[in-house]
């Protein structure tokens, strides 16, 4: 029991993690609020399922394809979309549930409502201590402890990496180091856009698929950037891992608890709103001009 | 001259914040900018490193209020008023801005680290860094604290190291003697004059009139947006209406 608890809580962590990371580096870096991140999951979750499944590509070059693609689309829709209304916060949440629903109804187009899978990359499974622990769910945890460790270094030791920081914390002085924001938010908005799409694409064998999957990774993702603190890498990454073991627990200690597992993130969005409204390691922002 | 500033004027939001200001400073100055609170003396640094252009490029974006920018901002005979903020630093002409403003959340050596994000000869950045920690020995051994703990002083000092890591060859310096103790407003004081003997040029906003006359070489008195006076500390000092009206003296 405590073993199910820890396995699930760590694997579900790391994927809103993931999710939360990307959402919230777009965010400290151009104040954009993207609704449609999920939505990029999503997709990217199909197109792995189509190369795969309709395509006959192999799972890896299927991986790639599925991120450099949902990447690109990412790219194209923050500059043709997003960027223009990019200083208009209340335009930016409009514009970008706009584009998560339509989507999502592209997809439904292309794919019906019918739901979904892809077999596993790695059948079978072992036991420790009684506990069945699948091969594809330690594939999936490694793949994204190996991003987040990537995704580190890049914020710690690149150039990208330094300016992605600098434009978090104060986006004038940034610009006047000589950091160009046009180019770095761009940038920020590919990996975020690139991360989403890495989740989609090594969750797909462990999830269903229909058009409508963005929806409660969405909710989930904002509890935990509401728990860690909006703006904050840190918060993202702490509150993923809470949130993944709080459902855990609920799913195994509760009776029934399974079928409250997608109560627990709205719990604790509203808990963390009424008595710690900034979240574990929320920055008061500062008013920029 | 290095920077020439001709019939400037400055709106936001229909406000006249500048009014035709004729300004410049020559290679090898060290200038400097007083006058009373909200007198202008930040929108006019603002308006020369490309900040002002940057607000009115945001508000067209955004639902905020209008900027408006009339006239001429040459750096080197180039007409820079409609180029970026980034591009200008690219220039030469660097801005250390009000209220310090270092990344807090990084640590001394990132925050000067992101000083030098445009040179990117390693050993340059490298030997720039040692500068710095020479100029100012109160942030050498520092390099890992996180600079939101340093001392007002200190963060003083890292904004103008950051400052002095983009390589400037007109450094514009907003008001770093706030806030600070007697003591150690005369320590700034004291680096910015050394900094002004490496040969970089010099832009000083300050409110300390004595301090700053004592140092500058010449002085421009700007009130309610425009330049009122313009000459050396001695002869500003010795007119009696422009030392009791505007620097309170
Ligand atoms: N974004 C803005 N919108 C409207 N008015 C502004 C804006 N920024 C500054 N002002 C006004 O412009 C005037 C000049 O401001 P500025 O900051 O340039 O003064 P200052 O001389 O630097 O003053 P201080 O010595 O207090 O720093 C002030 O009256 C201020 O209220
Ligand atoms: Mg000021």
């Amino acid at each position: 029991m405590l073993l199910d608890i820890i396995v699930s809580g760590l694997i579900s962590g790391s994927m809103f993690a993931l999710l939360a990371i990307g959402f919230s580096l777009i965010f400290g870096v151009a104040r954009i609020v993207n609704i449609a991140h999920t939505a990029f999951y999503m997709i990217a979750a199909y197109c792995i399922f189509f190369f795969t499944q309709r395509m006959g590509v192999g799972p890896i070059p299927a991986m790639f394809m599925a991120i450099i693609i949902v990447t690109f689309l990412g790219l194209i829709a923050y500059r043709f979309f997003i960027e223009p209304i990019r200083e208009h916060e209340a335009a930016v949440l409009i514009g970008t549930i706009a584009l998560a629903i339509a989507m999502q109804e592209v997809m439904l187009l292309f794919f019906t409502g019918d739901f979904l899978s892809v077999p596993s990359l790695l059948e079978g499974f072992f036991s420790l201590m009684g506990v069945k622990i699948f091969f594809q769910q330690l594939l999936t945890f490694g793949a994204v402890l190996t991003i987040l460790i990537a995704l580190w270094l890049m914020l710690m030791k690149t150039r990208l990496g330094l300016a992605v920081r600098c434009m978090a914390e104060d986006r004038e002085v940034a610009n006047l180091m000589g950091i160009n924001e046009r180019r770095v938010a761009m940038a920020t908005m590919g990996i975020s856009v690139g991360l989403a799409a890495f989740t989609g694409a090594v969750v797909v064998p462990l999830t269903i698929l229909n058009p409508f999957m963005w929806m409660e990774p969405l909710i989930i993702m904002m509890a935990v950037v509401v728990l860690g603190g909006l703006g904050s890498l840190k918060g993202s990454f702490i509150g993923a891992y809470i949130l993944g073991f709080t459902e855990a627990l609920v799913v195994f200690l509760i009776p029934k608890g399974a079928f409250l597992k997608g109560s627990v993130a709205l719990s604790i969005m509203i808990l963390v709103l009424i008595i710690r409204p900034e979240g574990l390691f929320g920055i008061a922002f500062e008013e920029e001009r | 001259m290095l920077l020439d500033v001709e019939h400037l004027n400055v709106f936001y939001d229909k406000a006249m914040l500048l009014n035709d200001i004729n300004m410049g400073v020559d290679t090898g100055e060290l200038v400097s900018l007083v006058g009373p609170n909200g007198a202008g003396k930040s929108t006019l640094l603002r308006a020369v490193t490309g900040l002002v252009a940057r607000d009115r490029e945001i508000s067209k974006r955004s639902t905020g209020g209008d900027v408006v920018l009339q006239g001429l901002i040459r750096f080197e005979n180039i007409q820079i008023q409609n180029i970026h903020a980034h591009e200008i630093v690219k220039m030469g002409l660097v801005h250390c801005p009000e209220r310090r403003r270092p990344f807090r959340e990084m640590t001394v050596r990132d925050n000067l680290l992101a000083g030098a994000y445009l040179i990117k000869d390693r050993d340059k950045t490298m030997s720039n860094l040692a500068k710095v920690y020479d100029l100012f020995p109160v942030l050498k051994g520092r390099g890992s604290q996180i600079s939101g703990t340093l001392s007002g002083g200190e963060q003083q000092m890292l904004a103008i190291g950051r400052a002095l890591m983009t390589e400037p060859r007109l450094l514009c310096i907003d008001e770093p003697s706030t806030g600070l103790a007697p003591i150690l407003r005369a320590e700034v004081f004291e680096k910015i004059s050394e900094v002004s003997r490496l040969g970089i040029t010099v832009l000083l906003v300050e409110q300390e009139v004595g301090a700053v006359f004592a140092m500058s070489s010449r002085n421009y008195v700007l009130s309610s947006g425009r330049i009122i006076a313009e000459g050396t500390g001695e002869k500003l000092l010795k007119d009696e209406v422009i030392r009791k009206t505007y620097l309170g003296l």
